[in-house]
């Protein structure tokens, strides 16, 4: 029995709804009047949901009289402007709104009143569609087009944040994931991929996805990923090659804003890779001397020959470590011995090994001279200005380790032998020093020796004295 | 031939300084002995220490530049460069600890033998108030090299001077030269070292050792009332004097090992901008006072809990002072237990609390 009477309300209230559905009022008269938002309406993914024009407008949908159907008492509001329109929206995504909110979108106003842009903005009005369906104005093929329109706008631009670029989408049409997205492959990056979407954020709020210490990780959820990369047939492992180098360390674990993320030696909205020629040029922008010097050395021309990346061949690319002195000579993990072998390029072979030498004998001369320092300092002996000066022998081997980069053997040695001057400088400093506290030492014993002895003659002078008196 | 030259030569300054009389009165000056004679050879062991300071510090004077800019490297200059500048820098800053040290047993030995009653009642004053001065000079000193923990310490020092109540404001402002420590209270302590301080000094310790001629060592409660002819004593010259030097040479001695096998140490320029560094301790000697207020809560019956400090040291200082005015018992030759009391009290306390800052 009880089975029966709830089939029996179940039935009542779909054919109720149904019922609903079908007298709505709205539609039915605005559709017939020809008024294009309803005829817009009538293909827009909300209205495929049951969702009446009431919903966001207000009013009652039942009603034919147009008193009644759109009575203010009824809750009916007409066309939401300004930040009403996205709290209509909010009524059901307030998700969405929330992060909006938060965005710097959500931050800035147009003169106080609202937001400068509110959901309409981007996906349309009356035509909402699914973000997946091509027609939507935040579909992939067509969000760069959305976002466009306000930031290639210089004027409009100029009022919020005139600092800010405005060739994004120029750049964007000449980068690797511009010219796919213009062959309508879906699967490249646009503008929503990297920035996100409702929370967009400014790039140096560390919140952002594109905030350089976050960058890594928002260009490795498409690059790490090996199925999506498959097609294009580009390597996955950027990331932990990144993260595992100098440059990855510096910023991901050490938090060195200043360190370089992908965007800057890719490009950020005309991300590609750089080509043969403009590496060094890259790596330049950072490393100028090393670049300067590379480029004026005897590698430029034989690189070039050859076709050979400039920094990348011996430093590596994503991977790059942290520069040993390994690096240079002949031993195996050396890179000169790539090229230059005993038989051939022999020149090359010879003053490496050369410069090797001398970086060794340099690196053993600072070890030497801070040893002594240091025992010196132990001893209590007063050495600061030596160790002071330690910090320019650093500077010099630092210099004649940057020198390697013009492959000069005479010019190698001129900025080593300023080190090892200033290191022997030093390193007399410290003996000096270690030798005055031995003297001091031996300074000591023969004064203390010379008091003491005195000391006792006079002992003995007064008990001498002092026993005549008693014998008196 | 020869002592004929000499005898003539001391015959011309005889004529004129009347030699005669002072070796006359030397001859004639006998020092009590008993069993607490050590405590006459305090005295003679700060007076030494003290001229060792004069020696050095006249010496540091020649390389020294007492401003902002320059102080910290003339002593890194004098440490390094200057020859034996590193053992007269070492000398002084330790034989300076020495006599602090020195003064303090002189003055509680002659607290405890109650050598300060009557007729002695300004050689123990000018004796406390020159034990403030060599405090004085040892605080002023501490800043001279300009380095962080002495920059600091004087900011902490002055501050604590700067709470006196009425005058603490005006004190605080004279001692730094200004509002905060800086270039001009380094020159202002360089003068008050060097300049006002020994001439003050000077006059105290004259008439201190005048005084110590003039009435001769004091003899305890106890041998005062001994027979004349049950009294041992020992001739000042040569016997006393004798002794006095041989304690010198031990007390160099010292000095020199102290200075050598631990070297005063120079420490880092200082830094008005830079944050005050951990563990910033005044000089020993001040450390028990220093101590002291930190245990004090920060208000005691609606008083401020470092006012209070300071005004309680104030008082016991005074009172220390005056205590041969005070203490009428000794006077009346009675022997007074409570003066000890006192006196085992103040000691123990100094070093107790001295160790808890040292520990801390």
């Amino acid at each position: 029995m009880n089975k029966l009477i709830l089939i029996l309300l179940l039935i009542v209230s779909v054919h109720y709804g149904m019922a609903q559905k079908k007298v709505d009022q709205c539609i039915a008269c605005h559709k017939a009047n020809g008024d294009k938002p309803a005829i817009l309406f009538s293909k827009d993914l909300h209205f495929a949901q049951g969702i009446s024009c009431a919903d966001c407008h207000g009013g009652d949908a039942s009603k034919e009289d147009m008193d009644e159907s759109m009575n203010k008492n009824a809750g009916f509001i007409g066309v939401p402007s300004g930040d009403k329109i996205s709290e209509v929206c909010s009524n059901c995504h307030s998700d969405q709104l929330d992060k909006m909110n938060n965005s710097a979108h959500g931050k800035l106003t147009v003169k106080g009143d609202q937001k400068i842009l509110q959901c309409t903005t981007c996906h349309g009005i009356h035509n909402i569609v699914s973000v997946k369906n091509v027609a939507s104005p935040v579909h992939a093929n067509n969000v760069v087009q959305t976002c466009s329109r306000c930031h290639s706008d210089i004027a409009y631009m100029r009022q919020y944040n005139p600092a800010l670029p405005t060739d994004q989408h120029e750049k964007y049409l000449t980068s690797i994931h511009g010219q796919l997205n213009k062959k309508k492959d879906a699967n490249a990056a646009t503008c929503a991929n990297c920035h996100g979407s409702h929370d967009i954020r400014n790039a140096l709020d560390v919140r952002s996805l594109v905030h350089p210490a976050n960058l890594p990780k928002t260009c490795a959820t498409c690059h790490s990923d090996t199925e999506l990369m498959k097609p294009y047939q580009i390597p996955t492992d950027q990331y932990e090659k990144f993260a595992a180098s100098v440059h990855g360390i510096a910023l991901l674990k050490k938090g060195d804003a200043a360190a370089p993320s992908c965007n800057d030696c890719h490009g950020n909205h005309g991300a590609a890779p750089p080509g043969l020629e403009s590496i060094s040029k890259v790596c330049g922008t950072c490393h100028v001397i090393n670049a300067d010097l590379f480029a004026k050395s005897p590698h430029k021309k034989a690189f070039d020959d050859q076709k050979l990346p400039e920094c990348e061949t011996c430093h590596s690319n994503h991977a790059i470590i942290v520069g040993t002195d390994q690096l240079i000579g002949t031993t195996p993990e050396a890179v000169c011995s790539r090229c230059h072998t005993e038989t051939k390029n022999q020149k090359g072979y010879w003053e490496a090994a050369q410069m090797r030498k001398i970086l060794d004998s340099l690196i053993y001369e600072e070890e030497e001279t801070i040893r002594l320092i240091t025992e010196a300092e132990q001893k209590g002996m007063e050495v600061s200005e030596a160790k002071f000066k330690l910090r320019d022998i650093r500077q010099a081997k630092l210099e004649t380790r940057t020198i390697i980069h013009a492959f000069n053997l005479v010019k190698f040695t001129e900025a080593a032998n300023k080190g090892f001057a200033i290191t022997s400088e030093v390193k007399s400093a410290g003996i000096k020093a270690i030798d005055e506290y031995y003297f001091r030492r031996w300074g000591l014993l023969a004064a203390t020796l010379v008091i003491t002895i005195l000391a006792i003659s006079l002992f003995i002078y007064i008990k001498r004295i002092e026993r005549r008196n008693t014998a008196k | 031939m020869e002592k004929k030259y000499w005898k003539r030569l001391y015959n011309w300054f005889d004529e004129r300084i009347q030699f005669e009389d002072i070796i006359q009165f030397a001859a004639k000056k006998y020092v009590p002995v008993h069993s607490h004679s050590i405590w006459y050879y305090f005295g003679g062991v700060t007076l030494f220490l003290f001229i060792i300071q004069v020696i050095t510090g006249i010496l540091l004077l020649l390389y020294y530049k007492g401003s902002e800019d320059l102080a910290f490297e003339s002593i890194q200059y004098i440490m390094t460069e200057v020859e034996f500048g590193w053992l007269i820098r070492s000398v002084h800053s330790w034989s300076a600890n020495l006599m602090v040290l020195a003064a303090f047993i002189h003055m509680f030995s002659v607290y405890f033998t109650k050598a300060y009653r009557k007729p002695r009642e300004i050689t123990w004053i000018t004796g406390m108030l020159m034990l403030f001065l060599a405090m004085g000079f040892g605080f002023s000193g501490y800043l001279l090299p300009w380095n962080e923990l002495a920059f600091f310490a004087t900011k902490v020092g002055t501050d604590i001077a700067g709470v006196v109540p009425v005058i603490g404001k005006p004190l605080l402002e004279f001692l730094r030269g200004g509002e905060d420590v800086t270039g001009a209270t380094l020159s202002r302590f360089f003068a008050f070292h060097v300049a006002i301080m020994p001439a003050i000094f000077t006059v105290l310790l004259g008439i201190h050792l005048i005084l110590v001629q003039r009435q001769g060592m004091s003899e305890p409660l106890g041998y005062e009332i001994k027979p004349e002819n049950e009294k041992k004593t020992m001739p000042f010259f040569p016997n006393f004097l004798l002794r006095d030097l041989l304690l010198w040479l031990i007390v160099l001695n010292i000095v020199a090992l102290l200075a050598v096998l631990f070297p005063w140490e120079l420490g880092v320029k200082a830094d008005p901008f830079a944050p005050a560094p951990a563990g910033i301790k005044p000089e020993w000697y001040f450390m028990f006072m220093f101590q002291t207020l930190k245990y004090i809560p920060a208000t005691v019956l609606f008083i401020d809990g470092e006012v209070l400090g300071v005004l309680l040291f104030g008082a016991a200082g005074l009172l220390w002072t005056l205590v041969p005015f005070w203490d009428r018992k000794t006077l009346r030759g009675e022997k007074n237990r409570f003066i000890n009391y006192l006196g085992i009290f103040a000691i123990m306390y100094i070093i107790l609390l001295t160790i808890l800052g040292y520990l801390e």
